[in-house]
């Protein structure tokens, strides 16, 4: 379900999600379904998590769920965010070791397809 | 083109909905009401079977949970894969089916046309516009269903799925309840001079997957459980389950607690692929001057010493179960002096949305203190719950070592 909340930007082939404020169990399912509707044909996919300030382990449970999608279907999710809370709980959780992250949107989106990735659609 | 309306059969349409969305019916427990459904649906439709087939989302299969003039259908447990088939056809498309010929061709389950049912309408369980059964009729002589047919049946379908509805939900409540008390433990084991107290109170929205689990190896040593699985509800809590017995098998298979970790993500990477969670694992020497850690996403506990503000044990991190295959996670030894305090905790005790974990952290280490354990621990739920009920589960473990010179208390 497209959902108001989780607007998606495609610039440049890659797909650009706005996580919300607070990821946790009341809005998780919506997000996990926009990724998942994005992976099959990207070879990356941001989530851009500029704004985001909470994320319990529903929220997580998405990340690395997305995370091992793309990596089986050949996209890679990237994670754009700065630092604060949630990089702290990345920290603690290890995923921050798992799924690359950089530090602005504009570096998530620039970063060069992974090997084995998919070719971004031309044209 | 003008409409005629024959008043008798709007009168006869309004009777027959008003006897499915009786209020007498709403007084039936949940299974009695789909029988009672059915029962009315069969003769208002003048036909001679009614069944309702529930979806099993994880077989992907429907499976015939009531029927009127139909209970074998029931009895013999029929299942039908979604996408094949009357039923199966009902449920992907989520719009009615109306058949005008049985058999074979037509119909999956052999019940059907070797009882001589000619013909049949069916229409879908909607609940949040996904499918959650299907409702069908059958006729046993030759007819054929009208759209009206269709329009009160559905009606009937979307009274149906609220039963359904309520009754997974129920059901859920109490498996995931009885769940909870057999996980658990019922009494925490009694070592010399180990002193220990818990907590485990359930999130007051839907109930998620936290636990916590101490007992001893053979070898004397006493071993700690806290684990967070993401998820909430029965799924959750029956995966919560299996962590925890697999947990205590590689506990006895060997000594070193991150070992224990790496087997227990390889089992959940492998059976539970869409699984995560948060999990510690510690092992304390039977003397209990050290207590080994192995952290696989989880928080570090909070400790404790005489004499000494609480903080949080610096611990190796490491990955969470379910992430990604091969982590290597570290083993962190901690000295345990007599009488210090050791406060494993999960997540719920000390997140709050709009503030950043370490606030939360501090608020714990603050309220910690080498006190007596149930002390420290109605402390601790004093200082950071109060009167507000928690969102999400929240399990506390503590120990301390009992302080030298209480030997003979």
């Amino acid at each position: 379900m497209p959902d108001v909340r989780y607007p998606v930007v495609v610039a440049g082939g890659v797909p650009v999600v706005a996580a919300p404020q607070e990821i946790d169990i009341t809005n998780a399912a919506g997000l996990r379904e926009v990724l998942l509707d994005l992976i099959p044909g990207h070879a990356a996919v941001v989530i851009d998590m500029t704004q985001t300030q909470f994320c319990d382990t529903a929220g997580l449970h998405v990340l690395v769920m997305a995370h091992k999608r793309a990596l089986a279907q050949g996209c890679q999710v990237r994670l754009a965010m700065p630092g604060g809370p949630v990089l702290r709980i990345l920290a603690i959780t290890g995923i921050d070791r798992v799924i690359p992250r950089f530090t602005s949107l504009e570096d998530a989106m620039a970063a060069p397809a992974a090997p084995g990735a998919r070719r971004p659609p031309t044209g | 083109m003008t409409v005629r309306i024959d008043p008798a059969s709007v009168e006869d349409r309004l009777r027959d909905i008003q006897s499915i969305t009786d209020a007498a019916m709403s007084r039936l427990d949940d299974r009695d009401f789909l029988a009672e459904l059915l029962e009315r649906v069969k003769d208002i439709l003048q036909a001679d079977t009614a069944a309702v087939l529930l979806l099993d989302a994880r077989s992907g299969q429907l499976i015939a949970t009531a029927a009127a003039g139909l209970e074998e259908e029931v009895i013999q447990g029929v299942r039908i894969p979604v996408g094949r088939g009357f039923a199966g056809r009902i449920a992907a498309e989520q719009k009615p089916v109306i058949l005008d010929h049985v058999d074979h061709t037509t119909v999956l389950n052999p019940i059907l046309w070797v009882k001589g049912i000619r013909s049949m309408i069916g229409v879908p369980l909607l609940a949040a516009g996904r499918t959650v059964g299907v409702l069908h009729v059958g006729s046993l002589t030759p007819r054929e269903f009208t759209s009206d047919d269709a329009e009160l049946l559905q009606l009937a379908a979307d009274r149906a799925a609220v039963a359904v509805q309520s009754m997974i939900s129920h059901a859920d409540r109490v498996a995931v309840s009885a769940l909870q008390r057999s996980l658990v433990p019922s009494a925490l084991p009694s070592i010399p001079g180990a002193e220990l107290a818990a907590r485990y109170i359930p999130g007051s929205g839907v109930v998620g997957g936290d636990w916590y689990d101490v007992f001893t190896l053979p070898s004397g040593e006493l071993c700690f459980v806290m684990g967070d699985v993401a998820g909430s509800g029965l799924p959750a809590a029956v995966i919560m389950g299996r962590m925890r017995s697999a947990l205590r098998a590689y506990a006895l298979e060997t000594r070193d607690p991150a070992e224990v970790l790496g087997k227990l993500d390889r089992k959940m990477q492998h059976f539970e692929p869409d699984a995560i969670a948060t999990v510690l694992y510690a092992v304390a020497d039977p003397t209990l001057d050290q207590v080994h850690i192995s952290l696989a996403g989880h928080f570090p506990p909070v400790v404790a010493r005489p004499g000494q503000p609480a903080e949080l044990a610096d611990v190796a991190p490491g990955l969470m179960i379910g992430v990604a295959p091969g982590a290597r996670r570290a083993v962190t030894t901690l000295n345990v002096a007599p009488g210090t305090l050791l406060c494993f905790f999960t997540d719920g005790l000390i997140e709050r949305p709009g503030e950043i974990v370490d606030e939360g952290l501090a608020r714990l280490c603050h309220a910690v203190a080498p006190a007596p354990p149930e002390t420290a621990c109605a402390t601790v739920m004093g200082a950071l719950l109060g009167r507000e009920a928690a969102r999400d589960d929240i399990a506390l473990l503590m120990l301390r070592r009992q302080p030298a010179g209480d030997d003979d208390a």
